[in-house]
């Protein structure tokens, strides 16, 4: 236990921290001017001194984040469900998704700004279009791949298609489901953030950052823009967490105990 | 006078130019243990298909118990090789997952499936997920699945086809045991002439090309069987008869 929490944990940490020695080492190393690179230890100052200040706009760019991906999230699956149930909607919707996301979304954005306006709607619309294609791709590929002897046998018992769904075919299809929520996942801040640079007027991470950039300071740049990955990889290991969470026949020989009253009948 | 409880009239199915099964009638018994032989292609899982409703047959009549089944599903008890057990449920929920399909889960059907998993050996893998399980296990939970939809005919499609042979063995002694405590009626399909012999009442024998019914025989051996009935001259003689059968007449 404690020897996988170090692989799991302890391992993946140290990971980050080489990254950060060998940016010390390069920005020392090759006498890197600070208004360049700063050394990994200002930027992070950058971003603790002017904490009072960043804080309101890191949590707009989560709630920007959570309801885009929770959008995006619900309508990917829905879409990946009635595609993959109905072959004449996925004919018809598979060239728009396409079309959609080949369209850069940074060209997208102002488009976006302009009809929707200055606040949060462009940005949770660019994060829901960001997140809801993986999410799309990969539930119709695995309700398309759950083993048609499982579906038969449903059919032979008498089970309606809904339950048939609802207990053989989701089920079967939470790997790939969660392959697309979490690419989802890392990619939905970055929505957020071109979102916040579109909108150009307010307040908001990104411009921010772009404040910081255009005053030279290059701490903050580099500070904010490790801001930004810490949420996008705290809401990564979030849909990690719930995966984990939600799919334990993956680790586990014995299911936990349940919590359902009855559930494990009279004793003995 | 025993009752009929499955019967088949004049079914038969076609692929394309191929005669998957040739217009066949057969009629099994209440109670009974049927075992279906034959070479792959003679048509024996396609009659099962078409028992079990997922075929619609080119023509004929599917009864059971009295009334025309043909082509609708919910009838039978269907087991494969393939144990089709789905690894995000228990051996308990898997047992009950036929119920599930149809139906909510009463504590009533946990207790029958926690009854039945501990009766025939598996109690202490209820909360077990099957990926822990062997082979053979996994099997024993596939059929408690099929036994707990309370259909009186349970079609097992090769079942214990993928298994090693000691443990078929094992499995064949405790099929028998679990047939004999709860009276249902079976129609088995194997291509394995020793198995078959082993477990039935009586020996349909099928050929392919188109599938048909060669052979309809009764099997004299008596009950309980164990290994002792592998080395009887009754064995051996039914074996050479069906061999013979299967090919054509080199045995």
């Amino acid at each position: 236990m404690r020897r996988r929490v170090l692989l799991n944990v302890g391992v993946p940490i140290l990971s980050l921290l080489l990254v950060l020695g060998l940016w010390q080492l390069i920005v020392v190393g090759f006498h890197v001017a600070s208004y360049i690179a700063p050394r990994p230890r200002e930027a992070i100052t950058s971003v603790t001194s002017q904490w009072s200040t960043l804080w309101p706009l890191i949590l707009g760019t989560i709630r920007e984040t959570i309801y885009g991906y929770v959008i995006g999230a619900v309508l990917g699956f829905a879409l990946g469900v009635v595609m993959a149930k109905i072959a004449v909607i996925q004919r018809l919707i598979y060239p728009v998704i396409l079309v959609s996301q080949a369209v850069p979304v940074i060209a997208l954005a102002p488009v976006l700004v302009i009809i929707l306006g200055f606040g949060i709607v462009p940005k949770i619309v660019i994060v829901t279009w960001i997140v809801f294609f993986p999410v799309t791709v990969n539930v119709l590929d695995g309700l398309g791949h759950v083993d048609p002897d499982l579906k038969n046998l449903a059919r032979v018992y008498g089970a309606s298609r809904w339950r048939t769904f609802v207990q053989i075919e989701v089920p079967a299809s939470t790997t790939p489901l969660f392959s697309g929520l979490k690419i989802g996942a890392i990619y939905a801040v970055t929505g957020a953030i071109i979102g916040e640079l579109a909108a150009s007027e307010g307040n908001s991470l990104a411009l921010y950052q772009e404040h910081a950039n255009s005053n030279l300071n290059t701490a903050a740049v580099y500070g904010t823009t490790m801001v930004m990955t810490l949420i996008g990889i705290a809401w990564f290991l979030l849909v990690v967490g719930l995966e984990v969470w939600s799919t334990p026949w993956q680790r586990r020989s014995v299911a936990r105990r349940r919590w359902r009253r009855g559930a494990d009948g009279p004793a003995e | 006078m025993p009752t009929t409880l499955l019967e088949l009239r004049e079914v038969g199915k076609t692929f394309g130019d191929t005669v998957a099964l040739a217009p066949t009638s057969l009629g099994i018994e209440e109670g009974s243990f049927v075992a279906i032989v034959g070479p792959s292609g003679c048509g024996k899982s396609t009659l099962f298909n078409v028992i079990a409703g997922l075929l619609a047959p080119d023509g004929g009549q599917v009864v059971l118990r009295g009334s025309t089944i043909t082509a609708t599903t919910g009838h039978v008890g269907y087991m494969l090789q393939k144990d089709l057990l789905v690894p995000w449920r228990t051996v308990e929920d898997n047992i009950t997952m036929a119920t599930r399909l149809t139906r909510r889960v009463t504590d009533e059907d946990r207790a029958e499936a926690r009854r039945v998993a501990r009766q025939y050996g598996l109690g202490e893998f209820l909360r077990h997920y099957p990926s822990a399980l062997s082979g053979g296990m996994r099997q024993r939970v596939a059929f408690m699945r099929t036994l707990v939809t309370h259909q009186e005919l349970l079609l097992l499609d090769e079942p214990f086809g993928a298994l090693d042979a000691q443990t078929r063995l094992e499995m064949q002694e405790w099929l028998l045991r679990v047939w004999k405590d709860t009276g249902r009626t079976v129609l088995f399909i194997t291509h394995d002439v020793d198995e078959s012999i082993f477990l039935s009442d009586r020996i349909v024998v099928m050929s392919p090309r188109p599938g048909r019914v060669v052979a309809d025989l009764a099997n004299p051996l008596s009950r309980p069987r164990g290994i002792h009935t592998l080395l009887e001259p009754d064995f051996i003689a039914l074996k050479a008869k069906v061999l013979g059968l299967l090919h054509g007449g080199d045995a």
